[in-house]
């Protein structure tokens, strides 16, 4: 699997470059925890491993298992469980956005990330790198009857004065492949998922003739796309390689001494088997052994390397549909509804709180206080929810370390998801208010003081109230909103609707099926909402007439 | 008693009050005439500091009221407003309370009576006014003379020492006018301190004890109704008298 298969939208692009910029200058300000040579030992003390991963990138890495969505199988899995009993350990999962988990390392929530990451020098640098768990090469594929694709010459060659067309994961080392071969003769159509891009391929859709695809996952999904067929010999070699924090050396060590054991003992070659992932690159490392220690050569049958392994069945692409996967996989949809629903149900209200007290500085607050009350609506306004999640999540803790260090503070993520979004909607809502409050007649606060109220108790009984059934319309459309954006806390490994929609979706083959289920859910939760807001329109236009 | 003394105010280079002094004795009705812009109803906003001034000192009773912004100013403000009630031109009611509510709002949050003692002041307030049997409804739905005979029973319930009346009948038709100068001249003959800026003419004759006409931020001349509207001392009362026949 190559990078970024997962990743974030061109709209985020904004943000990234923010974000970047501010790792940057805390990796500067912030001293990196001196945790050398703790790591391991502290797994040991919890008895746990804690691997992390995205099951959204699907088959053969991690992915929930057909016959019970609720488990997970893939061959990082097995592998994760492997490197966890050689440290005496259980293996733990922990699901992350998957251009996120070296963030979530760093935040100390997880252990080794374990996904298909490559090993490039940039992250060489930044993470402790294991030894390559998987050899991965990148295979071409065209449509089956095109008959004016058949080989990587004919990819070079434009038909009807047009250039052909591959389509790749965005951000790649397939799409780094192809921009290398073409040199400006081939055009791309970068996608974000792998399935997708087969899929596009197959359908011809955007006038895409082949798709560059990671060897293990055209194995995993071929008989998925029965239209596709491989173009040439696989080509591209990279490895795969689990990260660990740099300072985690002992760590990094015990992983490498499992992969190795792993390697020669043959366990590692029967679980890449059950994916359909072994093969002559593989076998070429050459460090397996026999019982008495010697190198098993090619002993090892020309079945296995085909994939076909002595000791059971392979594991592959099972596409469901219909009823069927609605039926087996519904209740997990539903149950991430359920954390949709609760993100916003605990946002919201902090959301009104907090804006409200905003609006009530701008407007009647000291002078000292409705600059900064500006300020705060402007900024928060102004920045992507995504930016602002993120930095909550990854770079308050590192603050609040540096502040109170050895004190333990940290947030966790659901706490995390509902203060970036109680703080992102509180910046509207105080927009809301403020316009609410201020089409309050003048009169009606004058009325009010020459009562001998204070100001204080005129906005709690006089102004308040009748600003609410003004804005009450307005705020329920942003509680609308507000559930679609808690997708968003996916960045910060919130599963909710939209993220476990895309990890069944992707993982069954139904994105019709399930997409159509979670579009109800999602239309179920707001529906109602919009009803309440029509009503209240209708009651406040009839009171207004009155 | 309440007096002020040499008030001014300015809006930038503008003088809107140019040294007001006037005196209103305990159980009288005070009326403020003069033409539009002659400052009448900002003079009668700096009594219970809806407007602010420039110079000058406001006493009510024996509370002082400053120019200078400060703590001390809003000691005295928070005073002067329990004792010194207001009724506006647009009445001014809260929309989202019924008539009653709106009555005992400030007795039970302001003066922390028990509800039901202020409940029974507000009926016999509305009772007063003849609006008690519009008591649960909301003001949206009442007229605006009712509307404004309902704010001046939200005023009575504070019992002030004094009511400012800002114009209460300029938003008015003819009809409506009436309801509300009967509920005030019964409120002038039961002995209630009164300062009232206002347009109406004949109202302003029967039931004012004094009357100051404002002009051009000055008192160009003060007295009793027979005196001002029958022997008028000054040409500014004149010119005022006779644009207002004839309007």
């Amino acid at each position: 699997m190559n990078d970024a298969s997962w990743r974030s939208r061109p709209s985020f692009h904004g943000a990234f470059a923010l974000i970047v910029a501010a790792r940057v200058l805390f990796a500067c300000v912030l001293p990196e925890a001196a945790c050398a040579d703790q790591a391991l030992d502290a797994i040991r003390q919890r008895g746990t491993l804690i691997w992390g991963a995205d099951q959204e990138g699907g088959g053969p890495f991690v992915y929930p298992r057909p016959d019970d969505p609720s488990q997970l199988t893939g061959f990082e899995v097995e592998l994760a469980e492997l490197i966890a009993s050689h440290l005496g350990v259980k293996a733990q999962f922990a699901q992350g956005q998957w251009d996120k988990l070296p963030d979530v390392m760093d935040r100390g929530d997880i252990d080794i990330v374990l996904n298909g990451y490559e090993w490039t020098p940039n992250r060489a640098q930044r993470y402790g790198l294991s030894i390559p768990y998987y050899i991965y090469e990148l295979q071409l594929l065209g449509r089956v009857g095109d008959e004016s694709l058949i080989s990587w010459d004919d990819l070079l060659k434009p038909i009807d004065g047009r250039r052909r067309k591959v389509s790749v994961l965005g951000g790649t080392a397939a799409q780094d492949y192809i921009e290398q071969l073409g040199e400006g003769k081939i055009d791309l159509a970068l996608f974000e998922g792998a399935t997708d891009a087969m899929e596009a391929t197959e359908l011809g859709l955007s006038g895409v003739d082949a798709n560059m695809q990671d060897l293990p996952v055209w194995t995993f999904y071929s008989h998925g796309f029965p239209r596709l067929r491989p173009i040439g010999g696989p080509v591209g070699r990279g490895y795969y390689v689990a990260l660990t924090r740099q300072a985690d050396t002992d760590l990094l060590k015990a992983v490498n001494e499992a992969i190795l054991k792993a390697l020669q003992d043959g366990s590692l070659r029967r679980i890449l088997a059950r994916y359909r992932m072994w093969n002559e690159t593989q076998m070429m490392r050459g460090i397996e052994t026999n019982a008495s220690g010697g190198f098993v050569g090619s002993s090892i049958s020309g079945a296995e390397v085909n994939n076909q392994p002595a000791d059971g069945p392979t594991s592959r692409f099972e596409q469901s549909s219909g009823w069927q996967v609605i039926w087996q996989r519904g209740g997990l949809l539903i149950d991430a509804a359920g954390m949709t629903v609760l993100l916003s149900v605990t946002a919201m209200p902090l959301a009104v709180l907090i804006g409200l007290m905003i609006a009530l500085s701008r407007l009647y607050g000291p002078g000292w206080l409705r600059i900064p009350a500006a300020c705060y609506v402007e900024l928060v306004r102004g920045t992507p929810l995504v930016l602002q999640l993120y930095l909550i999540y990854f770079l308050l803790p590192k603050l609040l370390d540096t502040m109170f260090p050895g004190a333990g503070l940290t947030i966790n993520a659901f706490t995390a998801a509902v203060m970036g979004l109680a703080i992102n909607y509180s910046a509207y809502e105080a927009e809301i208010y403020r316009g609410g409050i201020q089409s309050i007649p003048k009169g009606q606060m004058e009325a009010a003081i020459s009562l001998g109220m204070s100001k204080s108790l005129a906005l709690r009984r006089v102004i308040v109230p009748q600003a609410t059934r003004l804005v009450l319309p307005p705020m329920t459309n942003d509680f609308i909103a507000l559930f679609k954006d808690t997708a968003v806390c996916s960045v910060i490994t919130v599963v909710e609707l939209s993220k476990m929609y895309y990890i069944q979706a992707r993982s069954a083959g139904a994105i019709v099926e399930l997409g159509l289920l979670t579009g109800l859910l999602y239309l179920a939760m707001s529906y109602p909402l919009s009803i309440v807001t029509n009503r209240l329109e209708k009651n406040l236009s009839q009171e207004r007439r009155s | 008693m309440i007096e002020l003394t040499g008030i001014v105010k300015r809006y930038q280079e503008h003088e809107v009050l140019r040294g007001v002094s006037l005196r209103v004795a305990d159980g009288e009705v005070c009326v403020l005439l003069g033409p539009s812009g002659g400052g009448k109803s900002t003079l009668l906003r700096t009594i219970n500091g809806l407007e602010t001034f420039d110079s000058g000192t406001i006493r009510v009773g024996d509370v002082v009221l400053q120019a200078t912004p400060g703590p001390e100013r809003d000691k005295a403000l928070a005073i002067i407003r329990q004792r010194v009630g207001m009724v506006f031109q647009q009445f001014n009611l809260f929309p989202h309370r019924t008539v009653l509510q709106n009555v005992t709002e400030a007795p039970i949050h302001v003066l922390k009576q028990p509800p039901d003692v202020a409940v029974a002041t507000a009926r016999r307030l509305l009772e007063r006014v003849g609006m008690l049997e519009k008591q649960n409804v909301r003001p949206g739905s009442l007229s605006g003379g009712q509307q404004q005979r309902v704010a001046i029973a939200r005023t009575l319930a504070m019992s002030p020492e004094a009511i400012l009346f800002d114009e209460p009948t300029s938003a008015l038709d003819p009809r409506t006018t009436a309801e509300v100068i009967s509920v005030m001249t019964d409120l002038a003959a039961a002995g209630q301190r009164m300062i009232i800026v206002t347009h109406a003419m004949s109202f302003a004759r029967t039931v004012a004890h004094q009357v100051h006409i404002l002009h051009a931020g000055t008192i160009a001349e003060s007295g009793p109704p027979q005196q001002i509207f029958e022997d008028p001392q000054t040409d500014i009362t004149r010119s005022f008298l006779s644009e207002a026949a004839i309007a």
